[in-house]
């Protein structure tokens, strides 16, 4: 019955360590923060474990990027091609004029890259000039051949409900260390399948939901000031002046504090995150090296500069979503298309892995590359021009902290239609980068109407193989 | 008592006996002013007037009395159920649209949203509120038709559990989960959805509780919001007296029948074509006009063998953003045996273009337009003898785009842009082309000439396709095609009709008695798997039993189960959950879980006293607020200090998304405060929602908070950021979080420098002097005079800004009031509740 024992709980013990004031204000904030209720859902905290990533910035590219074009070399596709397979897949079940599948041959040809030697294709002949910094995984799958449902299940580890993302489990158990920017921001032109779902919080405190940030003139929503920022100092000290004096007449109320102080945060990120965006103390070379345009804010070289600037500011969890839910990596019309997607992040990513491996960055981020699905390595005719969606195979990437570079882990069968070899579900995926920021997938649990939820729900191995 | 007569009611006696056993003292009571914007916000949602304020100030009536004056008075508001109704919205995850992948809206859920709001108004019984909305059709059946439609629309709480997946008829185990989780939830505090898979070692609910649910859930028939491949919503539950309802049914099978003669005429033939073409497909050439470009696709002519039969198929494609797709076609094929020349082009059809689909040409070539949305060709069947009024215009179109498209004239028309005149246009549709196919009755060379013109700029442009289909069977399957488009067409032309006799009735969004299915386990929660069957019952926790005599869904046996003083939860669940919306906290800490993952109750026996209580005045929600608020717990002041879960004191409670947004419209004297109905969403006919493509639209209301079109899928940024309910799963408290995102809201978000710039105009209007109108902003949004040291501050602070604005003295007042009322609606003392 200790439930029910006249103990004070943790809010007024610590409570009664701020008037006391002698603690330490980051041992204040952990505690706090390990409380969950406390004033800053987002002070850091610390690890499960010692580990090398503190950030991560999560690549996603929508709609499903066709592996056998890109990172999984299939000879033996081109070889037979136009040979009948007989699959029980579940994007030709019961689909007129998909009575009969062709094996249809890769379009782009692959050569060996670095020093490892791993075989990508000319679709990124700059990712592919980065292999030696990559740990390439040919065997994803994934449990749904929807865009929304595995848009949802890489985002959330849920392939049909709503869960909290990635990213937001990410803040939830670390917090942030730069307290003028967002623990998880989510940049993205348009929205993705399955829309705010990929970036919200769900169950967990907002305060762990992605911010959008949109390319263009006001990246952050209501981070430009509205009046001259002076007025705007002059009304803010009014402003705490009355809420202080609310206050006094209320001592201990924690949100008022809370919320004192979030009026500091914000002045400093009306600052903050016009400055993280501002590109133009970025030397020429640095532009150059994203294949980005001085002053446009275009495509996905921007994104990817404005990934590393944030991280390079304590921004924990990056995610840059390519393009939206219509005219996308979903090249079902015709495969060339994979050429002007490809076009837009090749260069970009590759200047990124490059910038922060030359600052020393690549130490403690974590890049990941990845797509919902793959694509078929056949269609209903061996000539057609485009390919359907794949969850049962397709290729993703990490590089940077913690991550053994240049290696391949994994494989598909010789047509690229099965995982055959260590097959890594989008769960065991999920594990693998939690693990390399330090955290136990099994243990970052939120307890929710009766539950402790994870992000793995009750699975997910983490893949030891990839690891440093 | 040690302390002596404290109490007010019984509430405070159960309060005092456990704070006496803890040592501790329950707190002072609170102020008038406090106490009356308290009880405001919290029965209404909106701050007191300025006039019930002071009446309640200087009513010289004794404390208690007084008070329950001012209750009385809030519970008669119209606005009650506009708060609590939404309570009651979060819990079973209200949203007005379906959640499926391409988030179809829902425009007659608003009804039932209005019957919660009704019901708190008119304090329905909450046995009978359970009732209706788990079987109030099957109660309707005895009752007075305005009733009767009340009861079928409470169903609208069964219906609108969330869909999933792309074709949601196939993911309905999941619309049942969700339906069961939130059923144990909101009305017995219970996670039954745990029981899918198997039973839990220490969980109460098992299995076979589980699948007697779903059972009655598979025997009910869920209205149908529409999916993307099945647009149109169905099962929508006509409402309004017997005899128009069966007029209403008449109609509904008719158009049924009409419906599947069209859906399965001329599909065969579509096949037959795509297979066909499937098998002779060669690419001649394909790409895109960009935004307003014209592109000559073969400068060089395309020299192509052909044999008697062929055909030549050229589309023309929709981009990513559909929209401004008119497209000018120069296109023709050439037959040239050495020396007489034989051209066919489409300029030769500008005069005569409706005269057939397909038409005969030279040599007996044949024209054909084509719809081929998804991938199904389909001819063209609606002529169109003149377009939007312009008798030069004339068309093939079947009610909207894709089309083919002339202008006969000489001159130029202005329609949705300026279409010059002796041109042939297309249009394709939102979700796939329109095609043009060529039906070769020559066996030798063509040249073929090609040229694509955007003839609307302002979109991005469209893309074309050009196609060889070598098999000279494909011609005949063609024309097979239009004969049966043509019959189709008359299905078409019949339906249409048939839509317009449409008996005019109200639709509900709810469900009806379905096809009666036994109970059968399925083997770890897989549809695919089914276990053994199991006898439909009752829970077995809660005393199990038979649920129905297997004739219909036992729906209605199960909620006279459920909305029963012999069950011990629903009465607590309730009860719980109105203390914990006025105290912060329940008496269990946890509202939708009263099983053993939740918390044991902090006053077990006060949680007893309550439910009884309820039960025995009649299950009245208003009478639980009478008693909670007329104790002396309620009725203290505020303090943050309190141990949790003792009731020392009454906790500072911060605004709900709502209630700020309501606040705010309030103070900019813009809040509409008549109730809200249907939402503008498009109309039916035109939906085209995909994945790709979701339903997205907002709509901007001044009305109340409650009354905003909310979809799943893409949550509110507004009501995300402020700790709003979830859309997608029962949200039993909400949230309370601070980030600095809030705080950027207040001070830079362009609706709040509206509101706060017409409450400026207001405060300034309000009084000639400046005390005068700080002391109405004070009054108007904290309920109390302005204090000496705040006109010091204004003042302070206006002689600051005078050093920093550019502008004449009014212009410097002017903007000293707009930022005034920026900080007073930015303020903690605004935001919170003490």
């Amino acid at each position: 019955m200790s439930r029910f024992s006249n103990t004070p709980d943790r809010r007024s013990i610590l409570r009664s360590f701020v008037a006391g004031s002698t603690l330490m204000p980051g041992i204040l904030r952990q505690l706090q923060a390990e409380e969950g209720g406390g004033l800053d859902p987002l002070a850091p905290k610390p690890p499960h474990f010692p580990a090398k990533a503190k950030n991560v910035i999560f690549l996603f590219m929508t709609g499903g990027v066709s592996h056998v074009d890109t990172f999984d070399p299939k000879p033996k596709l081109r070889e037979d091609v136009g040979k009948e397979v007989k699959l029980d897949h579940p994007e030709i079940k019961d689909r007129a004029g998909y009575e009969r599948i062709f094996l249809k041959a890769p379009q782009w040809d692959f050569s060996p890259q670095g020093q490892c030697g791993t075989e990508v294709s000319s679709l990124f002949p700059h990712v592919g000039g980065c292999m030696d910094e990559i740990a390439l995984i040919r065997s994803m799958h994934t449990d749904h051949s929807n865009h929304y449902n595995a848009t949802l299940g890489m985002h959330t580890g849920s392939f049909a409900f709503a869960r909290p993302s990635l990213g937001a489990w990410i803040s939830y158990g670390l917090g942030s260390e730069n307290q003028n920017l967002p623990a998880f921001v989510t940049i993205a032109p348009a929205q993705t399948y399955a829309g705010t779902q990929v970036y919200a919080s769900d169950f967990l405190p907002g305060a762990h939901q992605g911010t959008l940030v949109v390319p263009g003139a006001e990246p952050i929503a209501n981070v430009k000031p509205r009046i001259e920022t002076s007025n705007q100092r002059i009304e803010l000290a009014v402003l705490q002046k009355l809420n202080r004096q609310h206050l006094a007449l209320r001592s201990g109320h924690t949100l008022s504090e809370a919320r004192i102080k979030s009026f500091e945060t914000a002045f400093g990120m009306q600052m903050a995150a016009p400055e993280a965006f501002d590109f133009s103390a970025e030397s020429d070379a640095t532009h150059a090296l994203y294949g980005l345009e001085r002053g446009s804010t275009k495509g996905f070289a921007w994104q990817c500069l404005a990934a590393r600037r944030l991280v390079e500011r304590g921004v924990r969890f990056v995610e840059l979503i390519d393009t939206g839910s219509s005219g996308n990596w979903d090249s079902h019309g015709n495969m060339k298309d994979h050429e002007r997607l490809a076009k837009n992040v090749d260069q970009p990513i590759a200047g990124l892995l490059k910038d922060l491996k030359s600052l020393g960055m690549l130490e403690d981020t974590l890049v990941v590359w990845t797509t919902e699905f793959g694509r078929t390595p056949f269609n209903n005719k061996a000539d057609a021009l485009g390919r359907e969606h794949h969850n049962w195979a397709f290729s993703s990437w990490m590089a940077g902290a913690g991550v053994k570079p240049g290696i391949v882990h994994g494989a598909t069968d010789e047509y690229g239609i099965k995982t055959e070899v260590d097959p890594v579900h989008v769960h065991d995926f999920h594990a693998t980068i939690l693990h390399l920021m330090g955290l136990d997938h099994e243990k970052l649990t939120y307890r929710h109407s009766g539950r402790d939820f994870r992000l793995t729900d009750v699975f997910g191995n983490v893949v030891t193989e990839i690891l440093a | 008592m040690k302390k002596g007569a404290r109490g007010r009611n019984a509430i405070d006696a159960f309060i005092h006996r456990d704070l006496d056993a803890r040592n501790l003292s329950p707190g002072p009571p609170a102020d008038r002013r406090k106490l009356i914007r308290r009880a405001s916000y919290g029965l209404i949602g909106l701050p007191p007037a300025i006039s019930q304020v002071e009446k309640f100030v200087t009513d010289p009536t004794p404390d208690a009395e007084a008070f329950q004056t001012i209750v009385e008075d809030l519970l008669s508001s119209k606005h009650y159920g506009e708060r609590w109704g939404r309570h009651w919205l979060d819990v079973v995850r209200y949203a007005d649209t379906a959640g499926e992948n391409s988030d179809h809206p829902l425009p007659h859920l608003w009804r039932y949203r209005n019957w919660v709001i009704d019901a708190f108004n008119q304090d329905k019984p909450y046995d009978v509120f359970v009732r209706e909305q788990l079987a109030g059709d099957l109660l309707a059946r005895n009752k007075e038709p305005q009733e009767q439609s009340a009861s079928i629309i409470a169903t609208g709480y069964l219906a609108l559990a969330r869909r999933f997946g792309h074709d949601i008829d196939k993911s309905m185990h999941l619309t049942y989960e969700d339906a069961i989780d939130n059923l144990g939830k909101a009305f017995l505090g219970l996670s039954i959805s745990c029981a899918r898979c198997h039973d839990h070692k220490h969980d109460p609910i098992l299995m076979r509780d589980y699948y007697s649910l779903y059972a009655m859930l598979d025997s009910t028939r869920f209205s149908f919001p529409g999916c993307e491949p099945k647009q149109q919503p169905r099962d929508l539950i006509p409402i309004g007296n017997a005899e128009l309802r069966t007029k209403r049914e008449v109609w509904e099978k008719t158009r049924s029948e009409l419906q599947t003669q069209a859906d399965a005429g001329g599909a065969a033939e579509t096949k037959r074509v795509k297979e066909l073409a499937t098998r002779s497909d060669t690419v001649l050439t394909k790409g895109d006009v960009p935004d307003g470009d014209s592109i000559h696709v073969t400068p060089k002519p395309i020299t192509l063998s052909v044999r008697k039969g062929e055909a030549i198929h050229l589309s023309i494609l929709p981009r990513a953003n559909y929209g401004a797709d008119t497209t000018i076609l120069d296109y023709s094929i050439t037959y040239n045996p050495a020396k007489e020349e034989i051209r066919w082009s489409l300029a030769d059809l500008i005069d005569d273009l409706t005269l057939g689909n397909p038409q005969d040409t030279k040599l007996g070539a044949k024209w054909c337009f084509l719809n081929t949305t998804n991938d199904e060709p389909r001819f063209l069947t609606g002529r169109k003898e003149s377009v939007q009024g312009k008798p030069e215009l004339r068309a093939w179109e079947d009610g909207a785009p894709p089309t083919v498209l002339v202008n006969t004239s000489q001159n130029s028309v202005k329609v949705w842009t300026t279409l010059p005149g002796r041109t042939f246009y297309c249009h394709p549709g939102p979700q796939g082309p329109v095609a043009i196919a060529w039906l070769s009755p020559i066996d030798g060379q063509v040249e073929i000439d090609l040229k694509v013109s955007d003839g609307h700029p302002g979109g991005d442009g469209v893309g074309w396709r050009l196609e060889h289909f070598a098999e000279p069977e494909i011609s005949e399957a063609y024309l097979a095609l239009a004969r049966s488009s043509a019959i189709r067409n008359q299905h078409l032309i019949a339906l249409r009709e048939h839509a317009a006799m449409e008996p005019q009735m109200d639709l509900a969004y709810a469900v009806a008695e379905g096809e009666p299915k036994k109970a059968r386990l399925q083997e770890r929660g897989d549809p695919e798997v089914p276990g053994e069957n199991v006898p439909r019952e009752y829970l077995a926790i809660l005393g199990g039993g038979s649920l129905g005599d297997g004739q219909g869904s036992g729906r209605l046996e199960l909620a006279k189960r459920i909305a029963n003083a012999d069950n011990p939860l629903t009465a607590r669940v309730m009860v719980n959950r109105i203390w914990a919306s006025h105290f912060g906290r329940g008496l269990v800490a946890t509202p939708n879980d009263f099983g053993n993952h939740g918390q044991a109750p902090s006053h077990p026996e006060l949680l007893d006293y309550l439910a009884r209580h309820f039960i025995e005045h009649g299950w009245s929600v208003k009478a639980m607020h009478r008693l909670i608020l007329s104790s002396a717990t309620y009725q203290q002041a505020a303090s943050d200090g309190i141990t949790a879960g003792t009731f020392s004191a009454f906790a500072h409670r911060r605004l709900s998304a709502e209630e700020l947004r309501d606040t705010l419209l309030l103070a900019a004297g813009t809040l509409d405060l008549s109730p809200g109905q249907e939402h503008p969403f498009p109309a039916e006919p035109s939906w085209n929602f995909t994945q790709h493509a979701p339903f997205a639209a907002e709509y901007a209301s001044n009305r109340r908070s409650i009354y905003l079109m909310r979809k799943r899928n893409r949550n509110s940024a507004y009501f995300a950021l402020f700790d709003g309910a979830d859309p997608n799963a029962s949200t039993a408290e909400r949230g309370v979080t601070t980030p600095p995102t809030q705080a950027l809201y207040f001070m830079n978000d362009p609706f709040f420098h509206d509101c706060a710039e017409r409450f400026a105009m207001r405060i300034r209007a309000a009084a000639p002097d400046t005390p005068g109108r700080l002391d109405f902003a004070c009054r108007e949004l904290f309920s109390r005079p302005v204090r000496d040291e705040e006109v010091s501050a204004f003042e302070e602070f206006t002689a600051t800004l005078a050093t920093t604005i550019n502008g004449d003295a009014p212009a410097i007042e002017r903007e000293s009031w707009s930022a005034w009322a920026r900080i007073l609606l930015a303020s903690n003392e605004l935001l919170h509740t003490d």
